[in-house]
């Protein structure tokens, strides 16, 4: 199905704006190991405390991006490995017999940043927590289309949000994995009225790899997609080891 | 003031990740939870967590009386005294 894009915000380490994104879309950037974090100075602090490097992360980009339409947009969260400094913290503690933090258990399930993004806006529209191995983010952006139109909605926000896996597990990981969020607000292609006329049109098509590729990608799919969104290429194909992701964009010729 | 307080004070800092908050900001007979400082329901949770932990003390979750106990660092303080002279 059509769509298009519009807000795409994404942080990874000192990458935080658009034009960070278009210079690294460009190679005139990399990705960089820094930690910064953004700083989120409008949830008052008696919330902000409780707020994980993961949980600032996607709350940034869900903040930023679903801007105009905080308290009513429906949403699509997604994770590989969710907030898992926190759920590992937690398995120690059970192995060690200690006592377990109501309140890092509570927000250790897969949907808690989706329910505080919900706590915070006051937006009690229909949410989703999505993980799907390495297809994650392509899966969520399915799923968001999905909803998109079965649902006849205006928009849907997407949020896909990754951080380091503790050293524990650490040699499970496949992939050159970094800490990054990435919120996108989603719009059908073809409302009646576009407000921005130069707005590129996108589609999704997946199909399934059939050519028993046995190793993960080295790049994460988020970055794959960022590149595609900066760059002025038409196409990309992302394979994986179970699906075959085709993305498209055209400039809207209305 | 007694040291008890003091540690009692440190210990909510500490557990509820108070960052601004400093052991004098909190006062010996303002109450705790919503109003005083502005604590909720799951800091509750934390902090009987914590206690229990730092204080050997029993806590009955959901009884008046722990309600009471955990209105204040004062009331706290006394709560976890006369459990130890238990």
């Amino acid at each position: 199905m059509e769509f298009t894009i519009k807000q795409c915000v994404a942080w990874s380490g000192d990458l935080t704006t658009a034009q960070d994104w278009q210079a690294y879309s460009q190679g005139d950037k990399k990705l960089s190991d820094s930690n910064e974090l953004p700083s989120l100075k409008q949830i008052p602090a008696m919330q902000r405390r409780r707020l994980s490097p993961f949980a600032k992360l996607a709350l940034h980009c869900a903040l930023t991006a679903a801007d105009e339409c905080l308290t009513t947009v429906p949403s699509v969260f997604a994770s590989r490995h969710g907030d898992l400094v926190k759920t590992s913290k937690l398995i120690s503690d059970v192995a060690a017999q200690e006592m377990l933090s109501p309140t890092q258990f509570g927000l250790s399930v897969h949907n808690a940043v989706g329910g505080l993004f919900s706590i915070y806006t006051g937006n009690k529209a229909p949410l989703t927590a999505v993980s799907a191995g390495e297809d994650t983010f392509f899966t969520a952006l399915l799923d968001a289309l999905a909803k998109l139109k079965a649902n006849n909605y205006s928009q849907i926000l997407l949020v896909y949000t990754e951080t380091l896996v503790p050293q524990m597990y650490q040699q499970y990981i496949a992939q050159d994995e970094v800490s990054i969020a990435c919120a996108l607000l989603l719009e059908p292609a073809n409302l009646e009225e576009k407000s921005e006329q130069d707005a590129d049109v996108f589609s999704l098509q997946m199909q399934q790899n059939n050519s028993q590729q046995t190793i993960e990608n080295s790049q994460m799919q988020v970055l794959d997609f960022l590149k595609f969104y900066y760059n002025n290429s038409k196409a990309v194909s992302i394979k994986s080891k179970r699906h075959l992701w085709q993305l498209n964009k055209s400039a809207n010729a209305s | 003031m007694s040291n008890l307080s003091e540690e009692v004070k440190q210990l909510i800092i500490d557990t509820l990740d108070l960052e601004d908050i400093e052991p004098a900001d909190i006062d010996y007979e303002d109450a705790l939870f919503v109003d005083g400082l502005g604590l909720d329901s799951i800091d509750a949770l934390e902090l009987g967590v914590a206690i229990k932990k730092a204080f050997d003390v029993k806590i009955d979750n959901n009884s008046d009386d722990s309600k009471k106990h955990f209105y204040s660092v004062k009331t706290l303080c006394e709560f976890i005294e006369q459990s130890a002279a238990k």
